[in-house]
């Protein structure tokens, strides 16, 4: 087993930094010509615009939707803790799949990406996850704040 | 349908418990391989089998992260003084180059200048003895003399009164004596007296090129390089290749007499030697004694090992220093004998590179290599 502490080696780094390994397929693929190429780079942009679109929907029409829901059940079933256990669990059931359409469709997104004619290692969910979580949290201080202001037990009559 | 979605499939990567599998799949074959292989074990080459002490790599590693941009110092200043201190001698008469090997080739040529002209009927000439490093020859001839080979001893070590009668039969055309010490390939060694006879049975103008690259395996007691404040024509040539393992740095220094500093001059690289060789020589010459003596005595026990090992059998070496020997078997020729090792998977040198069929050079390593080698010889001399 090599030993890859610098200390141990003078001072040199033997084998590979982690995260660096190559990409290993199960057979070298056969690459297609130039406008496959082009055609699978277009595919990529769209599934990557519509992989950020499904990431949007969990900041807002998603807990909007499960909002309506529990309202439905507060009102037709009489039951606050009945609505408050249905917008709940709804909205993780939704989260949960729309992670997994999400990573499904980040999946999809590297195949286009090699097939286009990167060396595409990683996918882009964490970042698109992340990116609109804070565009939803812009819009929604933008509108809670500026559009529709203060509360109005603290704004004068 | 089948053949679109085929397409794309062929760029899922594996995943790591597949690439995994690959791995150990191969890592189970090479072990299969490696159990019923016999790993080549090679004797030939001359190199110290270990690599070098880690900090040797170190300080080289520290010398071309800080500025391999920049040139090295030219006149290897704090090198030269540290081998001027290890030595007893001046600074101004130490000179390191590109290895033993290189600073022979530059003082061949300093001294040969002006030769080369091959329709010369009576170049000049160089007494070697012989068997010894096998490029001098070479050199000689590259530089324009006639080599003249001179039988070693029958301890193996150069027979410094035939070098001066080659010498002294050459007349004004001798321009040079080149001996080993230790002899390399025999190990055979010579004293100071020797060296001293030699010096003054010598024609005026005649220098002694000795070729010392194994002397770290001689105890630190023989150097000869102090001899260089008595002697006015001895050149000393030192090598780390050896003893202390930095064959790929191309690495060592000359020692010449006070006064000859144009001479040595002569010999230096152009523009030094590299930056991470000088500070890989610098951290070895302060502190070589750290594992110096490991490596002598492994060397002597080895060969002690082995000579008891061949006792009775109608293989011999002559007595000597370093982990060089030069093995010779009454039924087999040299050739012969490299032939049937290398059947099994043991590799030496065989001495037709020296121009004799009867000796093959071998180059020691550990006990575990010994015990091979001697097991081999043995079942070879049995029948």
């Amino acid at each position: 087993m090599p030993r890859n502490d610098p200390t141990d080696t003078g001072g040199l780094f033997i084998g590979r930094r982690p995260g660096t390994a190559p990409l290993r397929y199960k057979a070298d693929p056969e690459r297609a010509g130039e406008r496959r190429r082009r055609t699978d780079a277009l595919l990529a942009a769209a599934v990557l615009a519509l992989e950020a679109l499904v990431c949007l929907t969990l900041w807002g029409p998603q807990p909007i939707a499960w909002l309506w829901i529990g309202s439905q059940v507060d009102y037709h079933g009489g039951s606050i803790t009945l609505a408050l256990a249905v917008t709940f669990f709804g909205m993780l059931g939704t989260l949960m799949i729309t992670l997994g359409i999400a990573t499904r469709l980040d999946r999809v997104w590297r195949i286009l990406r090699r097939a286009a004619g990167h060396e595409q290692q990683e996918g882009v969910l964490p970042r698109i996850f992340a990116v609109t979580a804070i565009v939803a949290l812009v819009l929604f201080s933008i509108w809670f704040v500026i559009i529709e202001g203060p509360a109005p037990m603290l704004a004068p009559r | 349908m089948r053949r679109f979605l085929g397409y794309y499939r062929q760029f899922e990567e594996l995943s790591p418990e597949e690439v995994s599998r690959d791995l150990r799949r191969r890592r189970d074959e090479e072990k299969a391989q490696s159990l019923t292989e016999t790993p080549a074990l090679d004797l030939s080459s001359p190199a110290w089998h270990e690599p070098p002490h880690a900090e040797i790599v170190n300080a080289a590693t520290f010398a071309l992260r800080r500025a391999v941009n920049a040139y090295p110092d030219a006149g290897a200043e704090a090198l030269s003084a540290a081998l001027a201190a290890r030595h007893g001698v001046e600074p101004a008469q130490v000179v390191a180059g590109h290895g033993a090997g290189e600073l022979l080739r530059a003082a061949l040529q300093a001294l040969l200048a002006g030769a080369g002209n091959e329709l010369d009927p009576h170049p000049p000439t160089v007494a070697i003895a012989w068997p010894g490093w096998g490029p001098l020859p070479r050199l000689v001839h590259e530089a324009g003399g006639r080599p003249v080979p001179v039988p070693l001893g029958r301890d193996g070590a150069a027979d410094v009164d035939a070098l001066a009668a080659a010498a002294g039969a050459g007349g004004d055309g001798v321009r040079a004596v080149a001996l080993c010490s230790p002899n390399d390939p025999t190990g055979g060694t010579i004293d100071a007296a020797a060296l001293r006879r030699l010096a003054a049975a010598l024609p005026a103008g005649a220098w002694i090129l000795l070729d010392a690259a194994l002397a770290d395996f001689e105890e630190p007691g023989a150097d000869l390089a102090a001899l260089t404040g008595e002697l006015d024509r001895l050149l000393v040539v030192r090598s780390f290749s050896k003893a202390h393992a930095m064959a790929g740095f191309r690495a060592g220094y000359a020692i010449g007499p006070e006064g000859s500093r144009e001479f040595l001059a002569r010999l230096a690289p152009a523009l030094g030697a590299s930056a991470p060789a000088q500070a890989g020589m610098t951290w070895a010459v302060a502190n070589g004694e750290r594992y110096l003596p490991r490596r002598r005595a492994l060397a002597a026990s080895e060969r002690e090992h082995l000579a008891a090992a061949l006792a009775g059998t109608d293989l011999a070496f002559p007595p000597g220093t370093g982990p060089l020997l030069w093995l010779s078997s009454a039924g087999l020729g040299g050739r012969e004998l490299a032939a049937e090792l290398a059947a099994k998977r043991i590799f030496v040198a065989p001495g037709t590179a020296w121009g004799d069929d009867r000796h093959v050079r071998v180059a020691l390593r550990g006990p575990g290599a010994t015990d091979r080698l001697a097991a081999a010889l043995k079942e070879l001399a049995a029948g």
